[in-house]
């Protein structure tokens, strides 16, 4: 992320978990079942936290997360290292939790109406997200409900302007991170999240 | 590389978007750096229940297939068949019964484990019953024979 303490750590340490990964991988394919399971142990935390932040619910973003898994390994003898394993990861989880928010309900249940007239399609958050916000020392030092309004809205942006907004801004992936898990172009990636960010800042000064 | 095609497409051409100075630089942007500090939990148990789900579907490769009872002889499936057929009935009945989410489904010594949560206020005992007797009534249709036990286990509630 921007405020990151030293990048060239960062970029070091950046470098060897993807030569880490990509070994794993090579071992995975080959039949070596521990090795997928490594993979699956280092990088379900990040994929649960992206599938959240993309649907907004917390069941949801475990079944991404399980078919994400499922997937990657149907696609493991396919995969031809042109790009970081985690890359491939999240743009696996990203497309998986994509898919899910289209094929939401047109209709909502009185089931999933959540207090205060949230619907579950819209719904930013899970009780889980807005209690990490609040018990973490980050979320007491600045006020839990700000961290909470800029989840919201950025759940209620548009998914064109919500996923690069999350892996940009809140996963910390760099431009060329996301416009490879994208597939689009570094240019077009830049524009879009520009336009994200302008709309984001528009809904948090709407929720003044 | 082309964008023509691009799923996320932003079809709102803003002009006021692109005249606005750098968002970056507005003080209220220091929310969003904090809202990205703020740790998300994994949920307890949820990479054992994927482990689960992906053993599941490769199967075992020291495990021979399942020979289920059949009328003049005996029919052959392997683990894998039996464990993706299951999760794909599994999550149909609780999606139609609402209250109940399927976790994971794997087979493990020739018997299927289902992992569900139920949503608070929902009888979980009843649950896992209705989705056990289903889930195996609808396992012996498809395959035409009688499906190895189920077991359903309840691993979680979640909130209203």
């Amino acid at each position: 992320m921007d405020d990151a303490p030293d990048p060239t750590a960062r970029a070091t340490a950046s470098r060897d978990a993807a030569a880490r990964d990509g070994k794993l991988l090579a071992r995975a394919a080959g039949g070596d079942h521990s090795a997928f399971d490594a993979l699956v142990r280092q990088h379900t935390p990040k994929m649960y936290r992206v599938a959240l932040r993309i649907t907004g619910s917390a069941a949801e973003a475990e079944d991404v997360v399980q078919e994400a898994w499922l997937s990657s390994w149907r696609a493991l003898a396919g995969f031809r290292h042109e790009s970081a394993v985690s890359t491939w990861l999240y743009r696996v989880v990203t497309n998986g939790a994509l898919a899910h928010v289209r094929r939401r309900r047109p209709t909502v249940s009185l089931d999933d109406v959540r207090p205060g007239g949230e619907e579950y399609g819209r719904s930013p958050l899970d009780g889980a997200l807005l209690a990490a916000a609040q018990a973490s020392p980050e979320g007491q030092v600045v006020r839990a409900e700000q961290v909470d309004a800029v989840l919201r809205a950025i759940a209620g942006l548009e998914v064109s302007q919500r996923v690069p907004l999350v892996l940009r801004e809140l996963e910390g992936l760099s431009y060329e991170e996301v416009a490879e898990v994208l597939e689009v172009s570094v240019p077009a990636l830049r524009s879009r999240l520009h336009r994200a960010r302008v709309a984001l800042l528009a809904k948090l000064r709407e929720q003044r | 590389m082309s964008t023509s095609d691009d799923p996320l497409a932003d079809p709102v051409s803003d002009s006021l978007a692109d005249s606005l100075a750098d968002p970056l630089a507005d003080p209220r942007w220091e929310q969003v750096r904090a809202a990205a500090r703020v740790r998300v939990p994994t949920p307890p148990g949820l990479v054992g229940r994927v482990l689960r789900s992906v053993g599941g579907i490769r199967g075992r490769l020291t495990t021979r297939p399942l020979e289920l009872p059949f009328e003049g002889g005996s029919l052959t499936v392997t683990e894998r068949v039996v464990a993706v057929l299951a999760r794909k009935l599994a999550k149909e009945f609780a999606l139609a019964a609402g209250g109940v989410h399927v976790s994971a489904v794997a087979m493990e010594s020739g018997a299927l484990e289902v992992l569900v949560t139920v949503r608070f206020g929902v009888s979980a005992g009843a649950a896992a019953d209705a989705l056990r007797r289903q889930l195996t009534a609808a396992l012996a249709d498809q395959l035409g024979a009688p499906p190895p036990p189920v077991s359903v286990h309840v691993v979680d509630v979640h909130p209203r």
